[in-house]
């Protein structure tokens, strides 16, 4: 449109979307929350060989309301399922997931009563990660699908109105 | 709609494995007698319905009737003080040729620390009419020794075993709604049909990655006991300090702590249940996902017990090597314990976590030399281990030998004199050393109480008796001295490393018996023989004689058990893991009282649970 060559030296001009997801993909912040064997090695990437704040994604947040990213690693039970379902309902959007580990993608080698097969069941999925455990790099590169997801999205998409949730529904009183 | 828990029966389930004639037999009579069981036999007479020797182990079936007493004489009579019921767990033998006996056996390991002695109790469990078929039932030992709570809790909620007289018999693992009681015999293993056959237009992927289910919660209530006069603080199931997913729920009065309910189950895996159907080789790779910061040792309890019940001799190497790899690993999982520890207790400490894990790394890089694996490394096979060391294998340990004794005075020299640390660990999470006994607690949790125990010294397995080491232990009962005795432990265990590196002899890396163990993959190309012996292993597998054994070794947090029960087939009959963190996680609620909410951190760091161990 040639507005490049209106404006004074020392701006840019560039889209809603690329400036925003840019800020979006590179200070992704997991939630801190470890299931199994998986979760030792998303330790592992935190920590200083792997080095997981060369993209942005060190500051890992014990609370679901400062989360970006939740990093489901280890096999999700009957009975933390509802627990899971709920901290993903109390991210804020937008949130992303990576499953990380055969059993949080797909059950893997708990093919029984007590595991879920696959924790796309009860929340949506971004990037699944094989592996028992992945390695470090393995959820690195999970990490980099990801941004590739993140800057590929459009700021609109997330700002869809949610139905808000009925008191009782979030929170059940009685009994 | 609710989340459809109920498992659904596979078809392949009901296949049976090929089994000679005579098999699935009962385990036979114990035979012979000890001093121990002749004492019992004195004692209660007509009782005991059988006492002896059974794959080694001391036994006594006893009638249920007299279970308690027996219990109570176990530990008070002077001749045999057996302080610890170290495990609980259960068979379920509808599968079996009964022939009128009763369908459940209850099974208690008690274990004698002043005497060095171990005894396995069996009784047939009573029945009452239920609603929905016969109700199996047997005392409680809950009266004689506390640490019975728990790992009864467990019969009851897998097994539906009920215990007379047990104070709070509630369901421990699965959640409270839960259909059916997942061990008994004709509950089935449950999970999905694997799809062998997807194509793209299969329906299945339509909504792959958007099937949504919504998952809902139960209402949380109070836990018996507790009153709502006091605040009632949930702690977990997500919670940073935790170490994994484990839920307390406190009840506190102002600052102080009067009750702690622990909330267990969350990342209940049904290892037990899996594990009776497969074949015995096939455990060993699920073993490490258990205590997953300890795999070698898993590998290394389960291995030995099977080998023991097989009767299987292991070479010297192989031996050598497996010490090698769990004192390793011991380090390991220290070290991740100090970090954490470190981190949990200051809340922002991260710099000893960047430094431990720096040494944690070193070790998994060893690992992953000899196996391919950091984490879950299965290298530990039965019949010995599942290929030699890479020459480069041993230079490397000792380079890090020589660097490792400096970095751990490194982390004495940040952390032990601190007067903040002090402040935080000194006096905090005090039992007293009868305490630990009665609640049957094991590894630094029972030394740092001033029990002078260590399975390595004082019962040997895979040639431990060959090195010399120190036990430390402490008798401040705190978590100061809990601390103090991890960071030494890490020392012996370097000493334990130099030694056996300097020693290791050369020779076969595994058993010679091809019946058991998996011919070289050199030889597959080369022998017949060894391509039969390779097919029937990895589709038969080897069969057990018929029988039981319990087996302990000592992992990083305590003593390791498992039991088996083998019906002559291929695969266990019974599988029971006795994981250290479960039992020692029993005592939060002893330790934790009249503390503050701070100190719960403290306490849970110290005892050093790991999740996967504890709800299995
Ligand atoms: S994928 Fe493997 S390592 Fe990860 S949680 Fe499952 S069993 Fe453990």
């Amino acid at each position: 449109m040639g507005l490049e060559e209106k404006v004074p030296e020392g701006i840019l001009t560039t889209s809603l979307d690329s400036v925003i997801n840019w800020g979006r993909a590179n200070s992704t912040w997991p939630l801190l929350f470890g299931l199994a064997c998986c979760a030792m090695e998303m330790i592992a990437t935190g920590t200083a060989r792997h080095d997981i704040a060369r993209y942005g994604s060190e500051l890992f947040r014990a609370s679901p309301r400062q989360a970006d990213l939740m990093i489901v690693s280890g096999r999700v039970s009957n009975k933390m399922a509802p627990v899971i379902k709920r901290i993903y309902d109390q991210m804020l959007a937008p949130k992303w997931v990576i499953a990380m580990g055969i059993c949080a993608s797909a059950g893997g080698p708990f093919n029984n009563y007590a595991i879920i097969q696959g924790v796309d069941k009860i929340i949506p999925v971004d990037v699944y990660v094989p592996g028992c455990p992945p390695r470090p790099e393995s959820l690195l590169y999970a990490m980099d699908l990801l941004r590739a997801k993140q800057r590929s999205e459009s700021v609109g998409e997330w700002r869809k109105v949610e139905e808000p949730l009925a008191v009782d529904e979030i929170m059940p009183l009685g009994a | 709609m609710p989340l459809d828990v109920a498992p659904v029966v596979r078809s392949y389930e009901t296949q049976r494995t090929l089994n000679p004639p005579g098999i699935p037999a009962l385990a036979p009579m114990p035979t012979g007698e000890t001093d121990d069981t002749r004492r019992i036999c004195e004692q209660f007479g007509e009782d005991i319905v059988a006492a002896g020797l059974h794959n080694g182990n001391q036994v006594v079936l006893v009638e249920p009737g007299q279970l308690k007493a027996l219990a109570t004489f176990l530990r008070d009579e002077p001749d045999l003080k057996y302080e610890t019921l170290i495990d609980v767990t259960s068979v379920d033998r509808s599968r079996l040729p009964l022939d009128g006996e009763a369908r459940f056996q209850t099974v208690y390991q008690f274990r004698s620390y002043s005497r060095n002695q171990h005894l396995t109790v069996i009784a047939d469990c009573g029945t009452d009419p239920g609603d929905n078929g016969e109700i199996p039932h047997i005392d409680s030992l809950t009266g004689v020794y506390r640490g019975a709570e728990w790992p009864e809790r467990e019969v009851y909620d897998l097994m539906g075993i009920r215990f007379d007289g047990h104070p709070d018999l509630r369901r421990i693992l699965m959640p409270k709604n839960w259909p059916n009681h997942p061990l008994q015999k004709q509950a089935p293993l449950g999970g999905e049909e694997v799809p062998f056959t997807f194509t793209w237009d299969d329906p299945e992927f339509e909504t792959l990655g958007s099937q949504i289910l919504p998952a809902e919660s139960t209402v949380p209530d109070l836990p018996p006991g507790m009153s709502r006069q006091n605040m009632v603080i949930n702690m977990g199931p997500h919670h940073p300090s935790t170490h994994g997913v484990l839920r307390l729920v406190v009840e506190m009065d102002g600052e102080r702590i009067v009750s702690i309910d622990p909330d267990l189950g969350f990342l209940h895996s049904g290892f037990e249940k899996t594990g009776e159907n497969k074949r015995y080789k096939d455990f060993v790779y699920y073993t490490d996902r258990m205590d997953y910061l300890s795999a070698m040792s898993n590998n290394l309890g389960y291995c030995l017990t099977i080998e023991h019940m097989l009767g299987l001799e292991i070479p010297e190497r192989a031996q050598v090597i497996r010490v090698i790899m769990a004192e390793m690993q011991r380090i390991a999982s220290h070290l991740f314990w100090l970090a954490t520890h470190v981190l949990d207790v200051s809340g922002t400490g991260m710099s000893l976590l960047m430094y431990a894990t720096r040494e944690r790394e070193r070790i998994l890089d060893l690992f992953e030399m000899a196996c391919g694996a950091r984490l879950t490394v299965s290298y530990i096979r039965i019949g010995g281990v599942w290929q030699d060391l890479p020459d480069a294998f041993v230079s490397e340990l000792k380079d890090f030998l020589r660097v490792m004794p400096q970095k751990i005075s490194e982390y004495e020299a940040m952390v032990t004199e601190a007067p903040l640390w002090q402040e935080r660990l000194t006096g905090i999470g005090h039992i007293s050393g009868d305490d630990a006994l009665s609640m049957g607690l094991t590894g630094p949790m029972l030394r740092g109480s001033g029990i002078d125990w260590d399975l390595r010294r004082d019962r040997p397995y895979s040639g431990y008796e060959a090195y010399e080491f120190e036990v430390p232990t402490s008798d401040s009962g705190d978590c100061y001295g809990r601390f103090k005795i991890r960071l030494e432990e890490m020392r012996q265990s370097v000493r334990i490393l130099e030694q056996a590196v300097d020693n290791l002899p050369s020779g076969l890396y595994k058993s010679n018996n091809r019946k058991v163990a998996l011919p070289p993959r050199a030889e597959l190309d080369v022998s017949m023989e060894a391509l039969i012996h390779h097919f029937k292993l990895m589709t038969e597998g080897f069969h057990v004689a018929p029988g039981y054994f319990y087996h302990g070794i000592e992992n990083s947090k305590g003593e390791l058990g498992f039991f088996v029960y083998s019906d002559g087939s291929a695969k266990p009959y019974r599988l029971h893991v006795h994981g250290p963190s479960f039992n020692n996680l029993y005592a939060i609620d002893h330790i934790s009282r009249g503390e503050m909410l701070s100190d719960v951190v403290t306490n849970i760091g110290s005892i050093d649970i790991v999740l996967g161990e504890v709800d299995r």
